[in-house]
């Protein structure tokens, strides 16, 4: 009997050691070599390689706010802790100077390091290992021959010990980033087109689709389930559900989504937050055909499962209300105060200048997140070189958290909107939260001083 | 062996010895009980904050460094505290929307917060937060006392091109009510220690090519190509006219160079940072402000009739109009 013990442990040092002795193994069977000889040199793969780095967004997590391109060093905040994105810039001490076309191949395509050790899945390879190895190579020669060298060291990540082994991340690599290839759901080249940048490259679903218990994308397509892209919540975003349904896009139009993708906004909205940065350093640098491609196919995407296909119709009763000064709530007072000289009585705003709220898909979402955080903590729209200036939103951190709670419950249920409410809890976690998240390039109001201007072609 | 003497000093050496130690237990369990409490805090959530209004110092027109008191910016959710509350919130709304519900007296496309931003509630953005205590003054301008509501009726005519209100009208009253609230009964000696307007230095040249330059990439978007304003999808106007039928005429402030660089350096343009009630201002410098106000208050504008009254005393400064 006494003798129990002991061998429940020695049986779970066993298992542990050959665990782990596995989990070494896993990701040799992942990584493959490849035949393909890539010239690093030639001026048309490296501009290909460009492109096929702007459709994958690379740059986005790969730098920091004032640090140096694809130098790393970028936190993305756990629950455990930070971990930080890495050096991907051709130095060969700290970058990935050294790796060849395959390691880096595996590195994008499979999460797996030149060291043959497992990547964190923040890394978008379950999406990546789409991607055709021509591309690639595109890509690879870009980053060896056009990237700027830069010497910086990779931050280690704050996990605890245990959580911050790498081995058991090969056993989520089984699990959950199965070896899968590309099928297009229609023989339509522009939809195939807008279908892998979007399941691809563009990796939509890693902010747009929902995580399951192993913080794996619950679909990574269409034909996985219509889970995928109905939404999720990120960074204190509400990614909001890019399906078909009324609070996804269901309310925008391909031309919208275009519009949207090449300049950051439209007539009535504009790209805040994390999706701000995606227009800023991606989407706006695709061509016409591609950002076509990608809207045209959103569009075919159906309802999500589980959600409102049409919200019913709601009378505006609220501009009449402001316009003769009827504040019958205190959320209408506070709006009347700081909201409505921009957003205006109707809640349209000012095309191209200030979004309007009324209508917008990203204020009467279910979850409050996204209107929350640009309120308590401003934001910006992209900056292309379509419109001459990009406007921001201050940051309106110094109203109360019920004011605030009762401001963003007037917008979000005034005019046509209908959500739900939140209360002053809501406000209080998300306020926590920013506290502690670092800022990002859209963060902050742009460089508009006429020495930066007379750079650009605005 | 002999016992200790059994004295007064070692009885209070041994209570003090207990004291000690029940000094030290109750430290310990202090302590803990400091730190399950801290545990558990940061476990639960912290407490909602309350507003963090701006607050400003009061100060004497006799001494200005002595600290007499606190100003803190009213939010207008206060304004259901007062007695006249309906009277406060109409003035703001007319303040706020002139054109509109004042259009027999308003000739431009201007709201009275077109030039004093945020309901008149931010330093540097033309306030009103001293108005109510600052008048009747005597004005270099008109060369002599002017009271509040002379002055409001001074804007309609010059900044909004239009007419004067009855100084006993409704309207007037509620515009004189914002403001009295908006002054917190600051005492009429005193006075909120913050500028109106903020300082460009007038000794520079302003370079009218350079200045049509910054207003093309810095205005335009907001107040036209051709300074024409943008109005919302109701009509009602947003950004006002910077020049020509529809614009402030030649007897405005705004129609000054310096005083529209000041106006401008200040608090233009808006929604272009992530702080300031507006996200204003802070973008150009001296000079750009004097280019790129000299360009747009030298366009053509309405004229002013009743200019031959201004600066009857002389001193008239050297960027008025006429």
């Amino acid at each position: 009997m006494k003798k129990w013990p002991l061998i429940i442990i020695v049986t779970a040092i066993i298992g542990l050691a050959v665990a782990f002795i596995i989990g070494q193994l896993l990701p040799n069977i992942r990584t493959s070599s490849s035949d393909i000889e890539v010239n690093i040199t030639d001026p048309a793969l490296i501009k290909q390689g460009e492109y096929i780095a702007r459709t994958a967004d690379c740059v986005a997590c790969h730098t920091t706010l004032n640090g140096e391109t694809y130098a790393g060093g970028l936190p993305m905040l756990t629950p455990l802790g930070a971990i930080y994105s890495t050096n991907i810039t051709p130095d060969k001490e700290t970058g990935i100077g050294n790796y060849s076309f395959d390691d880096f191949k595996n590195a994008v395509k499979h999460g797996v390091r030149r060291d043959n050790k497992t990547l964190y899945p923040a890394m978008p390879y379950p999406s990546y290992q789409l991607m055709p190895d021509e591309d690639l190579a595109a890509m690879y020669a870009f980053f060896m021959s056009d990237v700027k060298a830069v010497k910086q060291t990779n931050l280690k990540s704050e996990l605890p010990p245990i959580a911050n082994w790498r081995w058991p991340l090969a056993y989520w690599q089984v699990l959950f980033d199965r070896k899968r290839d590309f099928v297009p759901e229609t023989d339509d080249a522009l939809l195939t087109r807008g279908q892998y940048l979007i399941e691809g490259p563009g990796h939509c679903g890693s902010c747009h689709t929902g995580r399951g218990i192993g913080f794996q994308e619950t679909a990574l397509s269409n034909a996985d389930s219509n889970k995928y892209l109905s939404g999720a919540i990120i960074d204190g975003w509400r990614a909001k559900s890019i399906r078909g349904e009324h609070r996804g896009l269901g309310t925008w139009t391909v031309a919208e989504l275009n519009d949207f993708f090449k300049t950051g906004r439209t007539d009535t909205t504009a790209a805040f937050g994390a999706m701000a940065e995606v227009v800023e350093h991606s989407t706006q640098y695709m061509t016409d055909y591609d950002i076509n491609a990608m809207s045209s196919y959103l569009k075919t995407l159906t309802p999500a499962p589980n959600k409102e296909a049409t919200l019913p119709t709601k009378k505006d009763i609220t501009t009449q209300k402001l316009l003769d000064g009827d504040y019958d709530s205190r959320g209408s007072i506070l709006y009347a105060e700081y909201c409505q000289v921009c957003h205006r009585v109707d809640g349209k705003g000012v095309a191209r200048i200030f979004p309007a709220l009324d209508g917008n898909s990203a204020v009467y979402s279910k979850n409050a997140d996204s209107v929350l955080q640009i309120t308590l903590s401003g934001g910006r729209m992209p900056e292309t070189p379509h419109d001459r200036m990009a406007f921001t939103m201050p940051e309106f951190s110094n109203l109360s958290d019920a004011d605030v709670a009762e401001v963003v419950n007037y917008v979000r249920n005034s005019w046509t909107n209908q959500a739900p409410k939140i209360d002053v809890n809501d406000v209080v976690k998300m306020r926590a939260f920013l506290a502690k998240k670092p800022k990002t390039s859209t963060d902050i109001a742009p460089d508009l001083s006429i020495d930066a201007q007379t750079k650009g072609a605005k | 062996m002999k016992k200790p003497p059994l004295n007064l000093h070692t009885i209070a050496s041994v209570i003090s010895q207990k004291i000690k130690m029940s000094n030290l237990t109750t430290a310990i369990l202090t302590a803990s009980a400091v730190s399950v409490a801290a545990i558990s805090s940061g476990c639960s959530q912290p407490e909602p904050v309350e507003q963090n209004a701006p607050e400003y110092g009061l100060v004497t027109a006799d001494d200005a460094n002595e600290d007499i008191g606190t100003y803190v910016l009213p939010q207008d959710t206060a304004i259901l505290d007062e007695p006249n509350a309906d009277e406060i919130f109409y003035g703001k709304r007319l303040l706020n929307e002139t054109k509109r519900l004042l259009p027999e007296h308003v000739g431009a496309q201007m709201n009275c917060n077109s030039c004093h931003i945020s309901q008149g509630k931010v330093p540097l953005g033309d306030p009103y937060i001293n108005s109510y205590n600052t008048y009747p003054r005597i004005m270099p301008r008109s060369g002599k006392e002017v009271d509040l509501e002379a002055r409001i009726n001074g804007c309609f005519q010059r900044s909004m091109n239009g007419k004067p209100l009855d100084r006993q009208s409704p309207e007037m009253l509620a515009m004189m009510a914002y403001m009295k609230w908006l002054s917190q009964n600051t005492p009429k000696e005193q006075k909120v220690d913050i500028r109106n307007a903020g300082k460009v230095d007038d000794s520079l040249i302003p370079d009218p090519m350079r200045g049509e330059q910054i207003y093309k990439v810095q205005c335009a978007t907001c107040h036209g190509d051709n300074g024409e304003g943008l109005k919302d999808s109701r009509g009602d106007i947003v950004f006002p006219p910077l020049w020509g039928d529809e614009s402030f005429n030649i007897g405005a402030g705004m129609a000054r160079t310096y005083k529209a660089a000041a106006f401008v350096k200040y608090n233009m343009p808006m929604g272009i940072q992530t702080k300031g009630l507006w996200g204003h201002g802070n973008v150009l410098s001296d000079q750009d402000a004097v280019d790129v106000a000299h360009f747009f208050t030298h366009q053509p504008r309405p004229d002013f009739a009743g200019k031959v009254n201004d600066w009857p005393n002389g001193k008239k400064p050297k960027d008025a109009r006429y």
